[in-house]
């Protein structure tokens, strides 16, 4: 999935403008948070395939549509908040069984297709041969088969390519940053054209979500959340 | 934070089925420290012969690193601390 934001940065005294295409990478880690994160909105003792489907679907999306092949889900119409973070109390919950066997079939997808790590397009796969829940409906709805949801997910994570315009940057460098999907506050800093200081100032304000890494205090963000601090410019002419 | 050491008997275990416990480990400890009860799954190793694992969390206490793998469904049989000795520390 490619997706262009053009950022007007005022740095050093000059107006640079960058264009980046964001590079998404499936993450499996991701879409196993948004799960728990689905069973909980749900008020759900475990996290069952439903969750873990949705977590999947919310970790390919761009502003709440998860595009799979011809396919555009709509996340909010499969009643997935796909702004908000959980607020208040935070209930416990564990995997289901059924959650374990999908996540187990979706290793041995992997195992099966060369790959050396479990991803979220083999999560994806595990789903094809799947008639009920919400997979069925998902079927039922856009007339899904096992076939052409693999041929879908099989087109995941195709090779995208990343676009800089101005500023003299070394391409070959950023094309390997953005490659990556978590970032640190001194890379995210660099991708807004932004002091360290001003990203880590929006991260404490809640402006950028941030996230700690288990037991660590390394903070990493997420790519595709930068933009949430880009406002479209009104009434000013806009430079190209 | 002290280290614990998870001790599992496996019989008949996949590669596969453990990295699907892999990936449940390291989500749930990311809820949960998320929750404010820090987890973290630092290794494992498998022991063939036995068909056991020895997983090992560095946590506050051995009731957070249980209830991270009771959440992930991963079946143990032991939870104890452990005291880290490291060639460099001798």
């Amino acid at each position: 999935m490619k997706y262009t934001i053009p950022i007007d940065s005022h740095h050093s005294g000059s107006i640079t403008l960058f264009k980046i295409v964001l590079e998404y990478m499936n993450d499996v880690d991701l879409a196993t948070s948004f799960a728990i994160f689905a069973a909980k909105q749900r008020g759900a003792a475990q996290v069952t395939p439903d969750h873990i489907l949705l977590g999947c679907l919310r970790a390919i999306s761009r502003f709440g549509i998860a595009s799979l092949g011809a396919w555009s889900l709509d996340l909010e119409a499969l009643g997935i908040d796909w702004v908000r973070q959980p607020d208040g109390p935070r209930p416990k919950v564990a995997y289901s069984q059924d959650a374990v066997h999908l996540l187990d079939l979706a290793a041995q997808i992997a195992k099966s297709a060369g790959d050396a790590g479990v991803d979220v397009k083999h999560v994806l796969a595990a789903f094809a041969a799947e008639e009920s829940g919400l997979m069925g409906e998902l079927k039922n709805t856009y007339g899904i088969t096992s076939a052409s949801w693999r041929a879908a997910v099989s087109k995941l994570g195709a090779h995208e390519t990343e676009t800089i315009a101005g500023a003299g940057l070394d391409r070959a460098a950023n094309e390997k940053k953005s490659a990556r999907e978590y970032l640190t506050p001194e890379e995210a800093s660099e991708a807004l054209g932004i002091h360290v200081q001003t990203m880590r100032a929006y991260i404490r304000g809640g402006r950028v979500p941030a996230f700690r890494l288990a037991g660590e205090r390394a903070i990493r963000i997420l790519r595709r959340d930068l933009e949430k601090v880009l406002e479209p410019l009104e009434g000013e002419k806009k430079e190209d | 934070m002290p280290f614990f050491v998870v001790k599992r008997d496996l019989p008949g275990v996949t590669p596969e089925a453990l990295k699907s416990a892999g990936i449940r480990a390291k989500s749930c400890c990311a809820e949960m420290t998320g929750e404010g009860q820090p987890v973290r799954w630092v290794r494992s190793f498998y022991l063939p012969e036995t068909a056991q694992t020895h997983c090992y969390f560095e946590a506050a206490s051995k009731s957070a690193v249980e209830e991270a793998n009771q959440r992930a469904r991963i079946p143990f049989t032991q939870i104890v601390e452990v005291m880290e000795m490291t060639p460099e520390m001798v």
